[in-house]
């Protein structure tokens, strides 16, 4: 049977469609009443930690838990956009670089009142420097759920391959020897001394173990220029653009130590122990050891994340997002995490759950306790994207051997002043808002 | 006659007025014509007036989108002139826009002029060609990436089969801007190409007829007949193109991230980096509306030129 539809219809249809598409497509925010959650998610693996965190949620506070999971790379701008229209979980993940330019600009609310008042939460569980992370201001704006210095990944079977004497689990190498192993197991191009990523995140774990900084204590000036830090900077450079101990840098953006370090050729790795998970995919034996120590010592980047606030949560929200935050960051829901393998979880007494393979992975809690060489939280800015950006245009010239390390630094020092100048405009809003 | 018994007044306003049903009709029609526009009308105003007149207000603010905005006046404009990152992105923008878009134009022309002279499976041709044009930026700026890698990429191994050691493409100063260069006029000649050959195709064929009869060679006929015949197509593209051109953004950010350096920086890489990256949305708003404003006074210009050196059949 064939049916007529009027030209009149087929209109009214369409414009009915058309509402109801617009109204599909407009988002009003998390459900009202549900624990709504953002994360960050870039693979089934990662989704399946965080599905199993969304369980233990409903399980421990009896409510709907709705976790918002967006890939790493857009999780920053989704997190923008709902920041700004209202529409933001009860509690996000922020990763700690981002903690101070959040906080900062009154996106998070302070959670200091919140822990006074709960006599059941217990701060004193967190790792120092996650602590130090996830605080802007003298102020308290995230609660850690993990936390990991760098460290450097060998691979095993390569060394063993040569005859070499596998590195210490608890004496870190020093930069001299580190540099004559990796131009001994270097053989271009079947095999490389060493990778890492010709960016700021990674040199500055050598800049740190030198004594150096990017900025001085009180965040007023660039550092870069400094002894300490040029002679981290011309160590690095120097073993890609003098020793060539590395792989050759075939794009700046797509740049992966990681992938280097899986092809079984390089040697050593600078990483966190973040990507423990990914490398044991790896078809050949690996283990991780401390960084190598500079004149300060082994002192890499420690870094973290956490989960915060958003500041326009208020009332009885507010109230559900601190049981939220509280759960999502609980012994219980960081062991599944732990578990996964995902990373270090930041409670001391989540430890145990991160475990072997590979042996010595042990060293990440012994570092972090003090116990075994040391560490260095990742010092930021609140306009730490604009330092990045600064940063990422002029440095990795010098790893091509485009200019030196003196015209990079000599080139980048008054602009990164003016953005130090502009961090502590940022610092004294933030204090006038604090009042 | 009936007419002539109608009083002269009422004869003379009668070509004036219209009879009810004629008017309703009419207004049902402008009716329906307005149904028809409406729905692009409220996207244009939601999505592209709306945004414009917000970025002009914007502009005058200082807002880091999370606290409330203040007033900023005509700061951010005045940011604008010892920002050197700015100019910088304008340069690259302007060098990027002003050598993508003739080798581009070239490219299509050639290919449609090919296409048109009597090829066998011309749709099997066309599509082909315009494959690149449908496949999305992202998609093929890492297929790029690929074959400019310097050691085993393709770029460089056919280079090295006549003899030439490529550079390494996207990590060197002087190669990178052609580098993308090549690869957007490589993913955007096919529109060119099938608006040229959409307007060779209408060419009548007596024009090239009396040509020949007048004894013209292929040059002379491509020179006055094809071409001020073509211009208006031509016209259309290279306005088109030059305002595309102008909003580089996803080819730069994948394939180079706008280094080294900021060799490759482009205008709307440096607004999207202010205005979400760094929070300064009144800053970013101010770059937008100067951006705006170039593209405006390049297409007016273009309009103006287009009474000379365009040729409308009728």
């Amino acid at each position: 049977m064939q049916t007529q539809l009027s030209r009149r219809s087929l209109l009214k249809l369409t414009g009915l469609a058309g509402l109801g598409a617009a109204a599909a497509g407009c988002s009003s925010g998390p459900p009202s009443g549900a624990a709504s959650w953002a994360m960050w998610s870039s693979s089934p693996a990662e989704r399946k930690v965080w599905e199993d965190f969304s369980a233990y949620v409903e399980r421990e506070l009896k409510i709907k838990s709705v976790p918002n999971l967006t890939p790493s790379s857009g999780y920053p701008t989704k997190l923008d956009l709902q920041l700004v229209s209202g529409t933001a979980s009860l509690v996000t993940a922020l990763n700690g670089t981002l903690i101070p330019t959040y906080a900062a600009r009154g996106a998070h609310r302070p959670l200091d009142d919140l822990i006074t008042q709960d006599p059941d939460f217990d701060l004193g569980d967190f790792y120092q420097p996650i602590r130090t992370i996830s605080t802007f201001n003298e102020q308290t704006y995230g609660i850690g759920f993990d936390v990991a210095p760098t460290v450097l990944y060998y691979n095993k079977t390569l060394l063993q391959k040569q005859g070499i004497a596998l590195p210490s689990r608890t004496e870190p190498m020093t930069w001299a020897a580190f540099r004559d192993l990796a131009k001994e197991l270097t053989r271009p191009p079947d095999q490389y001394g060493f990778s890492c990523a010709p960016a700021i995140d990674d040199l500055v774990s050598w800049i740190y173990c030198a004594g150096g900084n990017v900025m001085n204590a009180d965040a007023t000036r660039s550092a870069l220029n400094a002894p300490e830090a040029m002679e981290a900077i011309q160590f690095v450079v120097d073993l890609f653009v003098k020793d060539k101990v590395t792989p050759p840098i075939a794009n700046l953006v797509t740049e992966s130590s990681l992938s280097n370090f899986l092809e079984g050729n390089v040697a050593f790795m600078q990483n966190g122990p973040w990507q423990v998970v990914n490398v044991r995919k790896a078809k050949f034996d690996w283990d991780i050891v401390p960084f190598p120590a500079g004149a300060a010592g082994s002192t890499p980047r420690v870094s973290g994340s956490s989960f915060a606030i958003p500041a326009k949560v208020r009332g009885d929200d507010l109230e559900l997002a601190w049981k939220l935050l509280k759960t999502l960051t609980s012994k219980g829901a960081l062991d599944i995490y732990a578990r996964a393998g995902r990373n270090n979880p930041a409670r001391l007494s989540a430890g145990s759950a991160f475990k072997p393979p590979p042996d010595n992975l042990g060293i990440v809690q012994d570092i972090l306790a003090g116990k075994v060489a040391g560490g260095h939280p990742f010092d930021v800015t609140t306009n730490w994207n604009q330092v990045k950006q600064l940063l990422g245009q002029d440095l990795p010239r010098t790893f091509l051997g485009q200019v030196t390390v003196k015209e990079a630094i000599d080139g980048l020092t008054p602009r990164l002043d003016v953005l130090m100048e502009q961090h502590q405009d940022n610092i004294r809003q933030a204090s006038a808002r604090k009042g | 006659m009936a007419v002539d018994t109608l009083p002269a007044t009422t004869a003379a306003a009668a070509p004036h007025q219209r009879p009810a049903g004629a008017r309703k009709s009419r207004n049902r029609e402008a009716l329906t014509a307005w149904l028809f526009i409406l729905p692009s009308l409220i996207g244009f105003l939601i999505f592209t007036a709306g945004p414009v007149l917000a970025a002009g207000v914007i502009s005058l603010l200082n807002w880091n989108l999370f606290s409330s905005p203040t007033w900023a006046g005509l700061k951010n404009f005045a940011r604008l002139g010892p920002d050197p990152t700015f100019w910088s992105a304008l340069g690259n923008t302007a060098y990027f826009t002003f050598v993508s878009v003739p080798v581009t134009i070239l490219v299509s022309l050639a290919l449609a002029l090919l296409l048109n002279e009597g090829v066998r499976r011309i749709a099997v041709f066309r599509s082909l060609l315009l494959l690149p044009y449908a496949t999305i930026t992202v998609a093929v700026a890492f297929v790029w990436i690929w074959l400019y890698i310097p050691h085993d990429g393709l770029v460089n191994a056919v280079l090295g089969l006549v003899g030439i050691d490529g550079p390494a493409w996207l990590i060197s100063d002087g190669w990178a801007m052609p580098a993308l260069i090549a690869m957007s006029v490589w993913k955007s000649f096919g529109f060119g190409m099938v608006v040229f050959l959409a307007g060779l195709q209408a060419i009548p064929q007596q024009l090239y007829e009396a040509a020949k009869v007048d004894g013209s060679n292929a040059v002379q006929t491509f020179r006055n007949v094809t071409l001020p015949m073509l211009s208006p197509a031509l016209f259309f593209v290279v306005v088109t193109s030059i305002i595309g051109s102008f909003q580089v953004f996803d080819q730069a950010l994948i394939m180079t991230n706008g280094g080294p350096g900021s060799r490759t920086t482009t205008l709307v890489m440096y607004i999207y980096r202010t205005g979400f990256e760094n929070y300064d949305q009144g800053y970013a708003a101010a770059q937008s509306l100067v951006l705006f404003g170039f593209i405006v006074v390049i297409t007016a210009a273009q309009f103006l030129l287009q009474r000379r050196l365009v040729h409308y059949d009728n």
